[in-house]
């Protein structure tokens, strides 16, 4: 198969090649997931682009945060003994979780684009196989991203958490138990979507306002009224609250359970939408 | 639609035999296997009937062309063969198995090249076959093995590990074609596999599907090409607006629509009138010779009435200045079937 004129021998020869049956004898549930996964975390490692431009938000709004406010006079609900950083260090956390689980979503828009799925659908691959390894790709990358902001906050900018090692190692499961339910809502929006703008957009649209109404930046006794009414059932408020208290030992550890529990129900729903949207023909 | 030939309908074996052990649709162990079944298939979007009753079949080791220009249905039929899509109505079988109820036991089975190349751009071409080796279960050692193979075969281990993104559009194909015969399947889909391609790559690859046939695989193509089905396909099905509109060999469906036809020229008016009469004289039909056309256009039925229309000239006494002969090509089969379909809708 050259672009000389291959005799006709050879080329029956390749034919059998071609068509000889491997019979590789299929591969489990578990081993498409690790397969896939491994997949997208090859493409990551040689175009880590993507895990760095996700970085971006954050840590930009880690700095202009940090800058403007830490200069202003604390309000009067502001936890004792916390600097600005501390106090805002937890929330960007999560809003990293968030972007990157939007890269989740993002993923999966791709690759119903570009025709990885119609190859998937042609071969003996569960539906949801492709979903899971999204899912654990997203895991992967926000652990690596928390770990890069945490690691630049604490040298560059000063971050000293009051929350032993163990403590700020839970925070990050927890943060990182955010992003993979957050992931789910992503993958499951991109699967009816199937186009990035939109998804991204409904990223903006959603994420960006609810850390504003949250415990992100101000404590929520300090926000005005109806900010205040709408952060008591964001449940964006429980997750940093909870991280925080966790890395910075504050109170607010009792808001774990809720942020937990909201977590698992939207990784569920988000989970059984996706294969549903998924599952539609391309 | 009298006089077309109806697309074969499959029986079911009455009395299957229980150790053919080929899938578990009956009649499916013998010679002549019937790789490809489409009974009565439909597929309907709301009012919008993409399928409407489809049949076709395919033996092993033989080459089935779905011919029909945009819009016909050959890719949703594509899609339902491959277990991407469901039918509406209507049962279909691959390789012996219920597209319905065994997807995967096909998709073991199957290699599918659609109209897009479906690679991972993000990956290298290794990396792509690799990946659907392992998704098929294959060890690390033998996808490696298995994609060194391909990419060998297709001419791509220059490019191997080069991202698939920046592979130019033949190669793509090439890699696409490469991916879908990494299981070593039995039944092969092309979906459009030649369109956008320059005229060598082309041949290259009904090559390729020539000696993939000569290997024993069965192949479905879809063209638009009426060369394509011409010199690739054993059967072909003609598809219109959702329908077969007909079906059998190309030299079944050239019967179906054109004659064949011998063309003279003649020199002078009145050489075309006397041969005309001569013509009709020894129960020839021969159209034009009027207000002076030198042109006489003789429909026939064998080639040894070649033999008669010149003996008929000859006793006139009349000599053409040329003479063609015709076969009623598939373009002809194609328009007049696609005109007639268009005039008389369901």
């Amino acid at each position: 198969m050259t672009t000389h004129l291959t005799p006709a021998p050879r080329r029956n020869a390749s034919a059998a090649v071609a068509l000889k049956a491997p019979d590789f004898g299929g591969s489990s549930y578990f081993a498409q997931v690790r397969v896939l996964t491994g997949r997208s975390l090859r493409a990551m490692v040689t175009d880590p682009g993507i895990v760095l431009f996700g970085l971006i938000q954050p840590v930009v709004i880690l700095f202009v945060l940090t800058q403007v406010f830490s200069k202003m006079g604390m309000p009067p609900h502001f936890p004792d003994g916390v600097s600005y950083l501390d106090f805002v260090l937890p929330a960007v956390l999560v809003d990293n979780a968030a972007q990157s689980a939007m890269q989740s979503g993002v993923g999966l828009v791709e690759d119903l684009r570009n025709g990885v799925v119609a190859r998937l659908r042609s071969l003996p691959v569960h539906p949801g196989a492709l979903l899971v390894a999204r899912s654990l790709v997203g895991l992967v990358r926000s652990a690596v991203q928390i770990l890069v902001i945490m690691v630049l906050a604490m040298t560059v900018l000063g971050y000293s958490p009051n929350g032993g090692v163990a403590e700020l190692a839970l925070s990050a499961g927890l943060t990182l138990f955010i992003s993979f339910a957050l992931g789910w809502a992503f993958i499951a929006a991109g699967a009816w979507l199937r186009r990035a703008e939109p998804l991204q957009n409904l990223a903006l649209i959603v994420i960006f306002p609810l850390m504003f109404a949250s415990s992100a930046y101000v404590p929520v006794a300090d926000l005005p009224g109806w900010l205040a009414a709408v952060a008591h059932v964001n449940p964006l408020t429980y997750a940093i609250d909870a991280t925080r208290a966790l890395a910075l030992d504050v109170p607010g550890l009792d808001h774990a359970i809720p942020a937990l529990v909201i977590g698992a129900v939207i990784s569920a729903a988000g989970a059984f939408a996706a294969l549903a949207g998924f599952r539609r023909p391309l | 639609m009298s006089g077309l030939v109806m697309p074969p309908v499959t029986q079911p074996d009455p009395d299957p035999d229980p150790g053919s052990g080929f899938g578990s649709v009956p009649g499916f162990g013998s010679d002549g296997d019937l790789m490809i079944v489409a009974d009565a298939v439909s597929k309907s979007y709301g009012t919008v009937h993409a399928l409407d009753s489809v049949s076709v079949s395919a033996r092993r080791g033989t080459v089935l062309a779905l011919l029909g220009h945009n819009g016909a249905g050959k890719t949703t039929l594509v899609n339902i063969l491959t277990t991407a899509l469901p039918p509406t109505s209507g049962r279909a079988y691959v390789a012996g198995y219920d597209v319905h109820r065994e997807p995967f036991e096909i998709r073991r089975r199957i290699g599918l090249t659609g109209q897009f190349a479906s690679v991972d751009t993000q990956l290298g071409g290794r990396d792509n076959l690799v990946l659907i080796a392992r998704l098929l279960g294959a060890g690390r050692r033998a996808a490696r093995a298995r994609a060194d193979e391909l990419l060998e075969l297709f001419d791509l281990t220059e490019v191997a590990d080069r991202r698939a993104s920046g592979y130019s559009g033949g190669l793509r194909r090439r890699l696409d074609l490469a991916a879908s015969l990494v299981g070593g399947p039995q039944v092969i889909f092309l979906d459009e596999p030649t369109t956008g391609l320059d005229p060598s790559s082309r041949l290259r690859l009904w090559e390729i599907v020539e000696s993939l046939v000569e290997q024993g695989a069965t192949v479905l193509l879809t063209t638009q090409y009426l060369e394509e089905a011409d010199r690739l396909a054993d059967t072909i099905a003609v598809l219109s607006a959702g329908r077969v509109v007909a079906s059998g060999t190309a030299d079944e469906l050239k019967a179906t629509v054109g004659r064949r036809t011998v063309t003279l020229t003649l020199d002078g008016d009145d050489a075309a009138v006397r041969a005309a009469t001569a013509l009709r004289a020894a129960g020839f039909a021969p159209a034009g010779g009027e207000d002076g056309a030198r042109g006489l256009v003789v429909p026939i039925d064998t080639t040894r009435q070649i033999a008669d229309v010149i003996r008929s000239l000859d006793q006139a006494g009349v000599e053409a200045d040329e003479l063609t002969f015709g076969e009623p090509t598939l373009d002809d089969v194609y328009l007049t079937l696609a005109e007639q379909h268009a005039r008389t809708p369901a």
